[in-house]
């Protein structure tokens, strides 16, 4: 059983991110919708800092989606382009800080290191 | 008897039908109206009083619109017609088709003019098969209008057609019944939108009007505007000319605007690779520097948003890796496909490094390689970390997606194309002889990024010593003494794969094999066993698995004819660039429009006309940049500091050309050569 989305922003993307490019800056809003509620999550991304809060507020990415959707993700089994492309989430504003927001996701569980997963399987 | 094909395209966005316009599906071509990866028209077919129509002429006015001059009835009792139908269509983000019905007789006639229109809303990945869909139709005689609605789950693609005349509509086309007065005519504006719910919140609605501003203004202006930052070219060979403003053409319809950007960037071409491939657009760009700088500042920006952040076996995904290729049809947004971001190339991410560089010497723009450091660094990190999967310092490529990932991840990627001289295939993970020029020249390249523009004279060193080990390494390895060429491949235990292929001419343009071996590379490039008249073969021929109309076993590609040219004379051998570059034009002087993809790799002396295979892609972005390069190798285009350098090496019988105006540091600066006999003179970065 993987973390959901709320456990994974506050303990895994809140914090430093070497691998982001240290001129990716912007603010997004996470509308995580649960029935009839919707919980909103403010990030920060400057210069490879990601500061998570829950709270409400304009930003120039909002990102809206189910909260079994933003569990999938932080779970690793759903890609974000695919949740997009499958109109799963729906976005507003500036979507290449959409692609920053990938990164913060975690690959799928299980992945290999690609020369892990060549040791002894030559063909 | 196979019909004739005839498409017209903006972006991403086609529309492919037969002679008389009509379109039907067919598994062997896609067929139809196609946008973002998904058919949204694929049954278009008019008639009149229940007859087809006859083609008499058309007119491709310019890539994004044609015109059919029709008949109705068959060709053999066309002459005495007393009706005809004009078709024009043009495409943008949305398709229109006006419908003229021109009645010749001098009494007013009555006409029943019916389109029958459907959809499967196919993916590109399943022409072949289509799935059964169940569209839901919805037919509004009131608003003139059929819709076509296809859901899966929240995804949602739909086509609007809404007729400007008044109509009947029905779930399976609509039907007009009409009176034309004596010598009159009538017509209607048949507009089709293409509806993405979602995926960006970009709303692809527009409405005729605006199509119609579009296409008349926008897009001729926006064609003239690049053709006209273009440089002119002046030449004493009549053919140059229409084959360079059509190659420019190519490259200008062939951009499309992604759902997450906001500048355009080259899809790979028509029919099969109308999406972006980090491959194609990089290899374009480089191609095109000395024309239209302005497609790689987008691209780089581009591939870096979109470059590996993590490890995923399905995508072939590591952190650094740049992008293979991108598609937003059903099959990527389910899964069914990698190809909602698709990483399977081991090539991509050392040309991300050696395209940066190579941008910057030509045009001077500093901000870009300061602003894409951290891509940069990336991407050089992962040449060591994720591509060396032997930990013998070669760069390797195995896929971790074994059920639809790509097998040969470099650009040779049919299934078979990495075998040895008797066929064999190596094991993986494979090492290809160019991946390891790509490598030795990122590394030389991002060295002088670090020292010049990062500020990191460490890491330059760091790269140069890396770079100049990998050299040595490969000189020793790759070498093959006997047959004095190098090695196709390693395979994973390090023995060499011994096929002679065009890789060779790769290993000159990066620069990385020994001077005092030139010699012998650039013979087996030029002798009748690689070179087939035309071009320089794939692979070639005495070899078992040599087949002419093998795509990467023996056809000519002008992609990478356009590179080899460009290796040979970084090393001086200007009469044999010369013959490449004449070679390759002599295809296009006997093949109207744009030149292919690929061609088959019969010898010229045999079959005197170039060889077209039914699957190659026309216009295609690197065939049509590669003609662009190949002239820009004829004048021996470099950038050498703050100067254009001009070194002409112009195939016997071009007489003079002249390339006015070419874009750069320098501001705007004039080319000129004449041919003249070649002389040979070694030239070393």
């Amino acid at each position: 059983m993987g973390m959901s989305a709320a456990e994974y922003l506050a303990e895994n993307v809140a914090g430093g991110h070497p691998e982001l490019p240290e001129n990716t800056t912007g603010t997004l809003r996470l509308d995580v919708r649960d029935g009839g509620r919707t919980e909103h999550w403010c990030l920060i991304i400057d210069r490879q800092e990601v500061r998570v809060s829950r709270s409400y507020s304009e930003a120039e990415l909002v990102v809206r989606a189910d909260r079994e959707v933003f569990d999938r993700m932080a779970e690793g089994h759903l890609h974000p382009a695919a949740a997009l492309l499958r109109n799963d989430l729906t976005v507003q504003g500036n979507l290449r800080l959409l692609l920053a927001l990938r990164r913060l996701f975690p690959g799928p569980p299980g992945a290999r290191h690609p020369r892990t997963s060549c040791r002894g399987d030559g063909r | 008897m196979k019909q004739e094909l005839l498409h017209i395209l903006a972006g991403n966005s086609f529309a492919m039908g037969d002679a008389q316009g009509d379109m039907e599906v067919n598994p062997y071509a896609p067929i139809g109206l196609w946008s973002f990866d998904t058919r949204f028209v694929s049954h278009w077919v008019l008639t009149v009083d229940g007859e087809r129509l006859h083609a008499l002429s058309r007119d491709e006015l310019a890539s994004f619109e044609t015109r059919f001059v029709l008949v109705p009835g068959t060709a053999t009792h066309y002459v005495d017609a007393t009706a005809s139908v004009i078709r024009h269509r043009s495409i943008d983000d949305s398709f229109n088709e006006r419908i003229t019905l021109l009645n010749h007789s001098s009494e007013p006639a009555e006409f029943t003019v019916r389109m029958e229109i459907g959809s499967d809303f196919a993916d590109t990945a399943e022409i072949r098969q289509p799935a059964p869909r169940r569209p839901t139709v919805t037919a509004d005689s009131v608003r003139r209008q059929l819709r076509l609605r296809y859901q899966r789950e929240r995804f949602i693609r739909e086509t609007l057609v809404t007729s400007t005349e008044p109509v009947e509509v029905d779930a399976r086309g609509m039907t007009f019944r009409v009176r034309v007065a004596p010598n009159g005519e009538w017509h209607t504006d048949l507009h089709v939108v293409t509806i993405i719910q979602g995926a960006g919140g970009r709303d692809l609605r527009s409405g005729l009007e605006t199509h119609r501003q579009h296409v008349r203004r926008d897009m001729r202006a926006d064609l003239a505007r690049w053709l006209d930052r273009a440089p002119q070219l002046v030449a004493d060979r009549g053919s140059l000319g229409p084959a360079y403003t059509q190659a420019l053409t190519d490259l200008a319809a062939l951009r499309y605007l992604p759902l997450a950007y906001r500048e355009r960037v080259p899809v790979g071409g028509l029919p099969w690779a109308m999406a972006l491939y980090g491959r194609d657009a990089m290899i374009t760009c480089l191609q095109t520097l000395p024309f239209t700088p302005e497609l790689t500042p987008a691209t780089l920006r581009l591939l870096a948003l979109l470059q590996g952040g993590r490890l995923d076996d399905f995508h072939d995904e590591e952190p650094g890796k740049i992008l293979a290729e991108l598609r937003y049809g059903e099959a990527a947004a389910f899964g069914e496909q990698p190809t909602a971001v698709y990483y399977g190339a081991a090539d991509t991410t050392p040309l991300f490094v050696v395209l940066l560089d190579e941008y910057e010497r030509w045009t001077g723009d500093v901000e870009l390689v300061r602003q894409l450091r951290h891509p940069a660094r990336m991407a050089l990190d992962w040449i060591d970390e994720y591509g060396d999967l032997c930990g013998d310092g070669y760069l390797r490529y195995q896929p971790r997606n074994r059920v639809n990932g790509v097998a040969n991840q470099t650009w040779r990627n049919s299934p078979e194309a990495i075998v040895d001289r008797y066929g064999h295939e190596p094991a993986f993970p494979r090492a290809t002889c160019e991946l390891q020029g790509y490598a030795y020249d990122a590394k030389l390249r991002g060295a002088r990024l670090a020292r010049k523009f990062w500020d990191d004279p460490a890491y330059a060193d760091r790269l140069e010593a890396e770079a100049a080990r990998l050299r040595e390494r490969f000189n020793r390895d790759f070498w093959l003494p006997h047959r004095e060429y190098y090695a196709f491949a390693l395979t994973p235990d390090g023995a060499p794969v011994d096929a002679l292929t065009s890789g060779l001419g790769h290993l000159l343009f990066t620069g990385i094999v020994e001077p005092e071996r030139a010699d012998a590379v650039a013979a087996h490039l030029c002798g009748p066993d690689l070179f087939s008249g035309w071009g320089v073969r794939t692979y070639a021929d005495r070899q078992r698995p040599y087949n002419p109309v093998g795509a990467h076993l023996g056809a000519v590609w002008p992609s990478d004819n356009a590179l080899i040219a460009a290796g040979l004379r970084r090393y001086g051998y200007d009469r044999e660039a010369a013959q490449i570059a004449a070679g390759m034009f002599g295809v296009v002087e006997t093949l109207d429009g744009s030149v292919p993809e690929v061609i088959a790799g019969y010898p010229r002396t045999v079959t005197k006309y170039p060889v077209q295979l039914p699957a190659a892609g026309r216009p295609q972005s690197w065939a049509s940049g590669g003609l662009l390069m190949l002239l820009a190798t004829m004048l021996g285009l470099r950038p050498c500091g703050d100067n254009l350098l001009v070194d002409p090496a112009i195939p016997e019988g071009y007489g003079r050309i002249e390339l006015l105006d070419v874009p750069g540091r320098w501001g705007r600066a004039d080319s000129f050569g004449r041919a003249r006999e070649a002389h040979r003179r070694p030239r070393l970065r």
